[in-house]
């Protein structure tokens, strides 16, 4: 499974040359609240948005500032430089601060002839929902406007089958960990799970089926302690990795680029937008959902439980704010159930912190007694 | 970081509660020299903010001021000894609607903080320390983190709920109210402003706040009574009227309204507005602007340097080194955001009337109204440039507080277009509003004299010169404006110029 990291460190990767060939339209997304079903479903190709550990965000910092996360300024970054001039169009989340920031300089300063904001509510509860479907139903109407497609309840049901049948595969690799025997270490998983959202969907399916046939027949890694990572968003792969390189095997983790992703199961019965509505904003498991900690909470216990980590290392990017508070309920919540908890701050994609973290991750490592 | 240390009797409401009482029992007559001979005997962080409160060009206005905090410390004092609901709110959140309730008293955190930086000695930093001793990050909001902080120790007056309408407006303002609920176990309440600033979005905000008051109102364990709320109502609308007075005095050119009437307004706003005290202190400081007027006395002089719109917050570490050191530098200061709540009258004709104009003065609310919604930018930028103009402000300043993540994300853009739009220059400083450790004062200072000096001068000087030149090619010029000709500038051309400058 090599392949995979490389595949996911590239922008414009085969599958964004393919779909250009075939005429598809590209729309990035960059927050797990956009729900791709809408995307597939019209023939378009959802790209979830990256920010590929730039570190050089000179561009971006003329929008954003340095009080911005390092993520959202990385991805404006290859914004602005070019890099994602492959879209057709951008659809907007209201995830964080920083990411409304992120969104609203690109479409000022580097503007997509299509962009749609999709006002995702920060509560669950019924006026909340109602709402979030209207959301759906006017994504679903500006896509079919702008790009003078038909979106179908049919399209719609076969996009969320298909993606069901994704998220199945994408689990039985994900869990594979969760025995005694690791085979797929967290930095393939990551890479994985970032495919996942730089892929189309058959495509993606495709390639789980290959990784599927693979993986069992690898010998397990060695490893000295089991570790389960949480925290802001991240598609540092490379971090992952190194982290890994001390001893500590990643047997889960609670991003929302990883197993966020899965999203719990949807409602089997009402139109194909209230399904997905309910599916999505009812399992974001994202601290900008509020009032909202006991299921997040629910979920990471879950996680534990069945994953078995030694320890869990919770991250959070500099300036990120909703996990930077959440981490540290969850420290305080997970060290009186007895769970070892190491939180870190980092500066997103700055290879000059890695050795910096190794050593904590490493301190961790002999506290867990490993 | 060290272990800090604090006493039973050390939290930050109780200390200011203390100090407030003293003060309370100044005579409103006092003399220059009774106040000097008094204040110095205070430490020099409370002597700096007293010494510009108690200025005597003020002093009807600041006892007025003091004396509305003074009854809201002791009013919330006794709700928790007579066992009513104390109910920590954000400045953000109306709190008439609290003071509607028999058995609830409404607590803002953002105002507790900013009184513990104000008059302790130490200012709030204990407070921080404390909160960020349990791991939360260094950029987390001052505002309300040091009174938070402050709760969290388990040595102070500990609210009975907590009301959050940060939601969709602040991420970190939501984070952490909803962080201290969840230590301390009390309930907890959240009011969404919905990511859309049209009739949709209004609608569903309504649909919240209604849902807000039933949550409340079984909480409390009352029904709020019209009759109650339409008193409220009736003194909201008092307020309303003396804050748009005290809008247009502020709006003369000199302007006789002293630089801290900002924030007695806001802080008015954030507490007890709707009640009689609220209305004596807005109008308090409408009289003494309308004397100072009459008078022709204006706090930064005739001849003002500048007339800077702070289009976000301002500085409230140090009372003196930023409003009276901004006075007597000729700097008008024509108030910060926080002042744009933009309040409208309620129709009192029944309860629902009232609940619906309390629901429109929520989704009006500073922060709320320009960060919530739609897109960040546009609202925040349409409030700056509607003040600016309506206020003859001449510049803008970003005081760049570091936690702002929402401002900060999209300063950039603002910047350029209230320079296209309303041809005024921005000044952008970075700071923490609260916590002098960040930027000291004397660097702001600094700062805003250079702006001054190199900008703002140089613009006057390069207007009057513009004056000068139509002034000559008008002989001339005049004639052929009249005919449509060449010689006449077009607005278009005026704003040309400011972009330049």
């Amino acid at each position: 499974m090599m392949d995979l990291k490389k595949l996911a460190s590239e922008l414009p990767n085969r599958y964004v040359e393919e779909a250009r060939e075939r005429g598809t339209k590209i729309i990035g997304y960059a927050c797990l609240a956009t729900p791709r079903e809408v995307f597939d479903a019209g023939g378009f190709f959802p790209y979830r948005i990256r920010g590929m550990s730039v570190t050089r965000t000179e561009l971006a910092d003329a929008w954003l500032s340095r009080f911005n996360c390092g993520f959202c300024r990385s991805c404006l970054q290859l914004a602005l430089e070019g890099a994602y001039d492959f879209f057709d169009g951008l659809v907007e989340t209201n995830g964080c601060d920083h990411l409304r920031g992120m969104f609203e300089n690109w479409q000022y300063a580097h503007p997509r002839d299509f962009f749609h904001y999709i006002r995702v509510p920060h509560l669950t509860n019924q006026d909340s929902m109602d709402w979030f479907v209207e959301e759906l139903e006017l994504l679903k109407e500006a896509l079919e406007k702008h790009f003078e497609v038909s979106i179908t309840e049919e399209d719609l049901l076969a996009a969320m089958s298909l993606q069901g049948d994704i998220a199945d595969k994408l689990r039985r690799v994900y869990e594979s960990r969760w025995g005694d025997e690791v085979r797929v270490s967290g930095g393939e998983i990551l890479a994985l799970m970032t495919l996942e959202g730089s892929a189309p969907a058959e495509d993606f399916s495709r390639l789980l089926d290959e990784v599927l046939a693979e993986y069992p027949s690898r010998p397990p890694l060695k490893y000295r302690a089991r570790l389960m990572l949480g925290g802001s968003a991240t598609d540092e792969i490379e971090l992952v990795s190194e982290l890994e390189s001390v001893g500590g095997a990643v047997v889960a983790d609670s991003f929302c680029f990883g197993g966020r992703i899965f999203r719990g199961e949807e409602p089997l019965d009402g139109p194909p937008l209230r399904r997905l509505a309910h599916r999505y904003l009812y399992n974001l498991m994202c601290p900008r959902m509020f009032d909202d900690y006991a299921r997040r909470k629910a979920f990471i216990d879950d996680l534990i439980e069945r994953s078995r980590p030694d320890g869990v290392v919770l991250f959070h990017n500099k300036f990120c704010d909703l996990h930077g508070v959440e981490n540290v309920k969850l420290r305080m919540d997970l060290e009186k159930q007895g769970v070892p908890v190491l939180t870190l701050e980092k500066e997103y994609g700055a290879a000059a912190d890695i050795g910096r973290l190794k050593t904590r991750v490493q301190a961790f490592l002999e506290r867990l007694g490993k | 970081m060290a272990e800090v240390d604090i006493r039973e009797h050390q939290g930050l409401y109780e200390r200011v509660y203390s100090l407030f009482s003293i003060v309370g029992k100044l005579r409103p007559d006092i003399s220059e020299e009774e106040t000097e001979g008094i204040l110095k005997l205070l430490p020099p962080d409370t002597y700096r903010a007293l010494r510009s409160m108690l200025r005597q060009d003020l002093l009807p206005a600041t006892f007025a001021f003091m004396r509305t905090l003074q009854v809201w410390m002791d009013e919330a004092f006794r709700a928790k000894e007579e066992g009513k609901k104390v109910v920590l709110v954000p400045f953000n959140f109306p709190p008439e609607l609290i003071h509607a309730f028999e058995g609830a008293f409404p607590l803002t955190s953002e105002v507790l903080s900013t009184l513990g930086v104000v008059v302790l000695e130490g200012q709030g930093e204990r407070y921080w320390d404390y909160a960020m001793g349990m791991g939360l990050p260094d950029h987390m909001c001052s505002s309300n983190t040091i009174e938070l902080g402050s709760v969290l120790t388990g040595k102070d007056f500990a609210p009975d709920a907590i009301v959050s309408s940060a939601p969709g407006s602040c991420d970190v303002n939501s984070s952490i109210h909803e962080f201290v609920s969840h230590l301390l176990g009390v309930p907890h309440f959240m009011l969404e402003k919905p990511g859309d600033s049209d009739r949709r979005g209004r609608e569903l905000f309504g649909r919240h706040y209604l849902s807000l008051v039933r949550r409340l109102e079984e909480f409390v364990g009352e029904e709020l009574k019209e009759e109650n709320l339409r008193r409220v109502a009736d003194k909201c609308n008092e307020c309303t009227d003396l804050y748009y007075d005290l809008w247009e005095l502020r709006s003369r050119v000199p302007t006789p309204v002293p630089a801290i009437f900002a924030l007695y307004t806001y802080a008015t706003r954030f507490t007890m507005w709707g009640r009689d005290e609220g209305i004596e202190c807005l109008r308090a400081c409408v009289d003494l602007a309308r004397s100072n007027l009459e008078r022709e006395y204006f706090p930064a002089g005739k001849e003002e340097v500048a007339r800077p719109l702070w289009i976000y917050l301002p500085y409230f570490f140090d009372f003196l080194g930023f409003f009276d050191w901004m006075e007597s530098h000729g700097i008008a200061n024509m108030g910060d955001v926080l002042m744009c709540c933009f309040p409208q009258r309620i129709d009192t004709t029944d309860r629902d009337s009232i609940l619906d104009g309390m629901a429109e003065a929520a989704w009006n609310m500073p922060m709320t109204r320009q960060m919530g919604g739609d897109f960040m930018s546009k609202r925040w930028l349409d409030d700056v440039v509607y003040a600016v103009k309506g206020l003859n402000a001449d510049c803008t300043i970003y005081c760049g507080h570091h936690s702002c993540k929402q401002t900060w994300s999209v300063f950039s853009q603002v910047r350029r277009e209230i320079t296209r739009t309303a041809g005024v220059p921005t000044l952008c400083l970075q700071g923490d509003s609260w916590i002098r450790r960040m930027t000291p004062m004397a660097v702001i200072q600094e700062e805003l004299t250079a702006f001054v000096d190199n900008v703002m001068r140089g613009r006057a000087g390069r207007r009057e010169g513009k004056r000068t030149r139509r002034s000559r090619a008008g002989r001339g010029g005049e004639a052929a404006a009249a005919a449509g000709g060449e010689g006449a500038p077009s607005p278009e051309e005026d704003i040309g110029e400011a972009d330049k400058d």
